[in-house]
């Protein structure tokens, strides 16, 4: 105890100046989550009073008796999955081709062309695509009507729906994942790609042993952020779908949303509660794995 | 020393000076925008002419965060001293606060108020407790785009039948000639609970109908016999007629309005509220024609419909009460209902000036078409959004993959609903 004290006290101008935003940080960032996780414990009706009704669990039960949160649940699961893997993936690619000698000129356009729309403010970037993917008036029908292509259904099938948000989120953050790898790569050690090349390595064996085990920092930021980004899908969804058609497109977050729009405050803020431990847990799930490998 | 003698001499001047003005400004939150702000602004004029002194000021925030603040300052005493909105989202205040004033002894007081009827004070009310005084009715009435009736040779439609004919001819004749079949014969919405049940609303009261999904007495109203025709064409507009957008699924207020107003939908719903806009320059530029929404059967009638009330409420915290009190009396006076009128579109007494107004807020003002009020489920049954929210839900799922047969769809909505509504009331 002596000990910590005299650290703090030895250290006492960092945690002066760190006070103020650590202040603000729970002010601001831990207090409404834990007075969001008070509210999930309380009567709908009375959640807002100054003296609520106090449920315990009965509004979790309730939504884990909802078959539609769960399909909800379900629906954002499969969802992340396959944006996270496209979102990387793009990324990574696109992180590799600027990276590339052969791509000198061009490198600095295509950089800007991929950065561009994580800068664009996300709702009107989803105006555009909505109004692209319309079906009476869209461009991407015009064009495939140009070609002699069917028409593609867009936001008005479930399966179709999906695909279009992940289009648009695709154009939204990838070029984030995109400069996370491009700066791992740029900062790679190449004597060691230099050193397997003198041992004969090939170009593939380079890239897998060489190089990728150096990209892991940016492989799990990008995992990580991307998994907590896609989990709670929300915006996109607001702009493009508001969950439809016909549900296909509600996510937890926006059932939430909706619920809380009807005054079920109780439900809603479990359903927020739950999604928040989901993503903490597996964010710190895939920290914990990537530590670890590091460790070895 | 002296001087700061003459510092607290002069800090108290200027606060005794400070003190009566502020005692004497009334605050009002609203949702209302600056047409709103306009609204106040003129009553305030009008009512310092009665309590000289005495100023009004008014805040507008959009709707969600209305709800936001208002719930919060009613439930840490910084409440102001009055509210306005629509009834609905004043049941919701007082189901969180509980400290909505019961305003039938400040209603009683006021004399001249033969023009509100009874459905005006049933929605006023709420678990035995006038909360609002209902100030504007919310008429919805049935848009036609003139210049397209003109060009596919047709007159405003009276029956469904006829409207199902020009919506035909309004997706398939390209009545705003431009040479795109990019024309639809409706314009509606179906995103969000509200956005589907609310034009459902419309179809049945328009055709008279009382109810469209649920009675007072809790029975479910959508298999009886008018009430499932109606709901069947209903939702064969939405799919098999393809009069609407293919995209409707997915749309809300806003992007209805921007079907409206970019000129691609050829019958929609006008609301008393849109016409000033709607008649501007730049959007329809007046190019529509509002009148009754279609009758479904030859020995109904068409109606306009009152779809909703708004009012003024006082939380029972409000600061100044009393003075807040005699204002809400005051909203139901010749002078303020005529600046409501003047620049919201709507009010509820009928013997206000509406010859400035065009022909369409003239149609609204002048409430001469049968008027027919929207029966107001949520003031009778608390949990009326969660049963409206499950058969919205039902109705898209119908729409995203629709019957070959409606009829047993409806009978299984209706089941549906009903078991949903017992559990909700056993709750």
């Amino acid at each position: 105890m002596t000990t910590t004290l005299e650290t703090v006290w030895h250290n006492r101008i960092f945690y002066l100046f760190v006070l103020p935003f650590a202040v603000l940080t729970i002010l601001f960032g831990v207090w409404p989550i834990v007075l969001s996780i008070m509210v999930s414990f309380t009567a709908s009706a009375t959640a807002l009073r100054p003296n609520p009704t106090y449920v315990g669990f009965a509004n979790y039960a309730a939504i884990f008796a909802d078959p539609a949160f769960l399909a909800s649940l379900l629906r954002t699961f499969l969802y992340t999955a396959v944006a996270v893997v496209v979102n990387i993936g793009f990324a990574f690619g696109m992180a590799v081709l600027i990276d590339s000698p052969l791509l000198r000129r061009g490198g600095l356009l295509l950089r800007l062309a991929l950065f561009l729309p994580v800068v664009t403010p996300d709702v009107a970037g989803y105006v555009v695509w909505r109004w692209l993917y319309d079906r009476s008036f869209g461009a991407i029908n015009a064009l495939f009507d140009t070609v002699g292509l069917p028409a593609f259904a867009g936001l008005t099938t479930g399966p179709t729906a999906m695909i279009s948000l992940l289009i648009a989120e695709l154009w939204h953050h990838a070029g984030f994942y995109m400069l996370i790898f491009h700066a791992n790569l740029a900062i790679r050690d190449r004597a060691l790609e230099e050193a397997a090349h003198v041992d004969g390595a090939t170009a593939w064996q380079r890239w897998r042993y060489v190089i990728l085990p150096q990209l892991k920092p940016a492989f799990i930021i990008n995992t990580v952020y991307a998994l907590i980004q896609f989990l709670k899908t929300f915006t996109v969804v607001v702009v493009m779908t508001k969950g439809g058609p016909n549900e296909a497109t509600n996510f937890v977050s926006y059932y939430a949303y909706q619920l809380f729009d009807q005054g079920r405050y109780g439900e809603a803020t479990a359903m927020a509660s739950v999604l928040f431990l989901i993503v903490i847990g597996v964010s710190l799930t895939i920290y914990r794995l990537g530590d670890r490998e590091a460790a070895r | 020393m002296r001087f700061l003698k003459r510092i607290a001499a002069a800090a108290g001047i200027v606060m005794a000076g400070a003190l009566p003005s502020a005692a004497q400004t009334l605050t009002v939150w609203h949702d209302l925008g600056d047409n709103g702000l306009k609204w106040f602004e003129a009553m305030s004029a009008e009512f310092a002419k009665q309590r000289p002194g005495v100023t009004v000021k008014s805040l507008s925030y959009p709707t969600d965060q209305w709800f936001g603040r208002v719930i919060s300052a009613l439930n840490t005493d910084s409440a102001p001293d009055l509210i306005y909105n629509n009834y609905e989202r004043v049941i919701r205040i007082q189901d969180q606060t509980g400290k909505v004033s019961d305003l039938k002894p400040v209603l009683g007081k006021v004399t001249d108020k033969a023009f509100l009827t009874d459905d005006d004070l049933k929605v006023a009310t709420y678990k035995d407790r006038q909360i609002i005084i209902p100030i504007q009715r919310v008429q919805m009435g049935f848009g036609v785009r003139k210049s397209w009736l003109d060009k596919v040779g047709e007159t405003f439609p009276e029956t469904w039948e006829d409207a199902k004919r020009v919506a035909g001819k309004f997706r398939d004749n390209d009545p705003d000639g431009n040479g795109k079949a990019d024309t639809f014969g409706f314009a509606l919405e179906a995103a969000k609970p509200r956005d589907l049940i609310h034009i459902l609303d419309l179809f049945s009261f328009g055709t008279g109908l009382r109810h469209t999904l649920i009675d007072p007495a809790g029975n479910i109203t959508i298999d009886e016999p008018r009430h499932a025709a109606v709901l069947e064409e209903f939702l064969k507009t939405y799919t098999s007629y393809k009069f609407v957008a293919p995209d409707t699924i997915n749309h809300s207020f806003t992007e209805m309005y921007q079907v409206i107003e970019g000129g691609r939908g050829g019958m929609f719903r006008v609301g008393d509220w849109n016409v000033k806009k709607w008649d501007g320059e730049k959007v329809l530029n007046g190019d529509f024609v509002v009148g009754k929404w279609p009758k479904f059967a030859a020995d109904e009638t068409n109606y306009v419909v009152i779809g909703g009330m708004r009012g003024i409420a006082i939380p029972e915290n409000a600061p100044n009460k009393a003075l807040a009190q005699d204002f809400a009396q005051f909203m139901l006076s010749k002078a303020a209902q005529q600046a409501s009128l003047d620049n919201i579109g709507a009010a509820v007494r009928g013997d206000l000036d509406v010859a400035a107004l065009s022909p369409r807020s003239q149609y609204f003002a002048k409430a001469e078409a049968p008027l027919i009020a929207y029966d107001f489920p949520e003031a009778v049954h608390p949990f009326y959004p969660e049963l409206e929210a499950a058969f919205h839900k039902k109705l898209l799922s119908g729409i995203a993959k629709p019957p070959a047969d409606w009829k047993p769809f409806i009978a299984e909505t209706a089941r549906e609903m009903r078991e949903l509504a017992a559990k909700l009331k056993a709750k």
